[in-house]
């Protein structure tokens, strides 16, 4: 196995890179869509059922099903990594967009009236008060987001995205259980470290509690 | 006469069809602290609400200094009042220093103003500011943050200050220690203030006039010695209340 390893490993220390770039090029748009998103159920509670309704049908669509939907759509189609990036994207959005609403709403209400009643504009509440309260909650959601893609991430080989999936189908379709492994384990160990290091940075970032 | 501070002229507040408070007519002068007095639903926090437009009343207008509430600039009018509350509110994720200091910074005073004032203000409230400055509202008692909370109110030098049931969560001894050190600061800096209460000794101490609600009526407006003597069956009611005897049950004292 160890043989094996090292035999491969110019080619796992390749996947694991893609994988990588697959997960944070996707997480990146997740959170860049995602929070905001949040923040805006916040302001217009009347679009909240119909956003995080939308994300949680996503989020029941078997993964191998979304490549292959998106497979047929323009401009996506065109490249692997685009449709794999969009699919990802779209599973890391519920957990991020749920986590920014109830942090958000989450803030003491107490807190929350003190500062209307001191004249804080609707901005100076986000940036002063409510994102800085609920950035571990927020965060908490991004760590679950991530996880959950470097997983679904290895379904991406199957449309040719690359990533570690690669030695799990050629696994598979070999009946080979070290090929499998070497898919596998690095997946395994990224998703640790991620949790790990999010959990960490999410800790950091819990606020003091009145 | 002076012009009142705060005025309800014919203020009605709905919600959800049902009618919270009002008709309301209602003057606050300069200086006075007015206590709104009455029990849970009585429509007191309303209407303490309506003035800094935490609220907008559904029908008559909230005057404050002669500029009805929709005329002023939301923004502009609540940095101009001062407002505590029960729950206090301070930021947790800010110093005492920095909770202290938001409104002064909100309305652009120069650094070295703001600090002189943080400092003047947590020593009006008889918090050491070298001891307390840096500290965070979890590490406060219950009392301090209490403190806390007025000076953060008083430091933007508001004209009016708000209250509903400032020492509503704290020990009796604490509340009886805040409210005599209120009474002091009053006296020095003369802000017209409402308080809201469920509390007749509270209002008994601190009131220059006690304004009775229930059901979101007014029921009338009473001077400390008026509402000790009066035989308006409500304020009775209050006072029975207030002054009754303790009576155990199998306790035959009285008997």
């Amino acid at each position: 196995m160890l043989e094996f390893l090292r035999f491969h490993r110019v080619e796992i220390a390749t996947l694991t890179l893609e994988h990588i770039w697959l997960v944070a090029v996707s997480m990146a748009i997740a959170v860049l869509v995602g929070v905001p998103a949040g923040i805006l159920l916040t302001r217009k509670p009347r679009l909240r059922e119909p956003v995080i309704g939308g994300a949680n049908i996503v989020e029941t669509i078997p993964s191998l099903a979304l490549f292959g939907f998106l497979l047929s759509a323009p401009w996506l189609g065109a490249r692997a990594d685009r449709i794999a990036i969009t699919a990802l994207a779209l599973y890391a959005l519920l957990p991020i967009i749920r986590n920014t609403y109830v942090g958000i709403t989450g803030v003491d209400a107490g807190v929350r009236e003190a500062a209307r009643g001191m004249g804080l504009t609707s901005r100076q509440m986000l940036w002063q008060v409510e994102l800085p309260l609920s950035m571990s909650v927020i965060l908490a959601g991004i760590r679950t987001a991530t996880v959950l893609c470097i997983g679904i991430a290895t379904i991406a080989a199957a449309i040719g995205a690359g990533g570690l999936g690669e030695f799990i189908f050629r696994g598979l379709a070999m009946v080979n259980d070290s090929l499998i492994l070497a898919g596998a384990i690095p997946a395994a160990i990224l998703a640790l470290a991620a949790d790990l290091g999010l959990g960490w940075l999410e800790a950091r970032l819990r606020p003091l509690h009145a | 006469m002076d012009e009142p501070t705060i005025a309800f002229r014919g203020v009605t507040y709905r919600a959800q069809g049902r009618v919270l408070l009002g008709p309301l007519d209602l003057e606050v002068r300069r200086g006075e602290i007015l206590i709104l007095l009455g029990r849970s639903g009585s429509g007191k926090t309303t209407a303490l609400k309506l003035i800094n437009r935490l609220l907008e009343a559904s029908e008559g207008t909230v005057l404050v200094d002669g500029r009805t509430t929709r005329e002023w600039d939301v923004i502009t009018l609540r940095r101009h009042i001062g407002y505590v509350i029960q729950e206090i509110g301070l930021f947790p994720h800010y110093t005492v220093e920095r909770n202290v200091a938001l409104v002064p910074r909100l309305l652009g005073r120069p650094e070295t103003e703001v600090q002189e004032r943080v400092d003047g203000m947590l020593r009006l409230v008889d918090l050491e500011p070298e001891e307390f400055r840096d500290r965070y509202p979890h590490q406060l008692s219950g009392g301090q943050r209490q403190r806390v909370g007025v000076a953060r109110a008083l430091a933007g030098d508001p004209k009016i200050l708000l209250m509903d049931e400032p020492f509503g969560a704290l020990d009796p001894l604490s509340r009886a220690e805040l409210q005599q050190q209120f009474l002091e600061i009053q006296r020095r800096i003369r802000k017209t203030t409402v308080l809201v209460t469920h509390d007749v000794g509270e209002a008994l101490l601190l009131a220059d006039r006690i304004a009775l609600l229930d059901g979101g009526k007014l029921l009338g407006i009473y001077s400390r010695a008026e509402f000790l003597e009066s035989s308006d069956k409500p304020v009775a009611a209050y006072r029975a209340a207030w002054s009754g005897k303790l009576q155990f049950p199998g306790d035959d004292r009285h008997a």
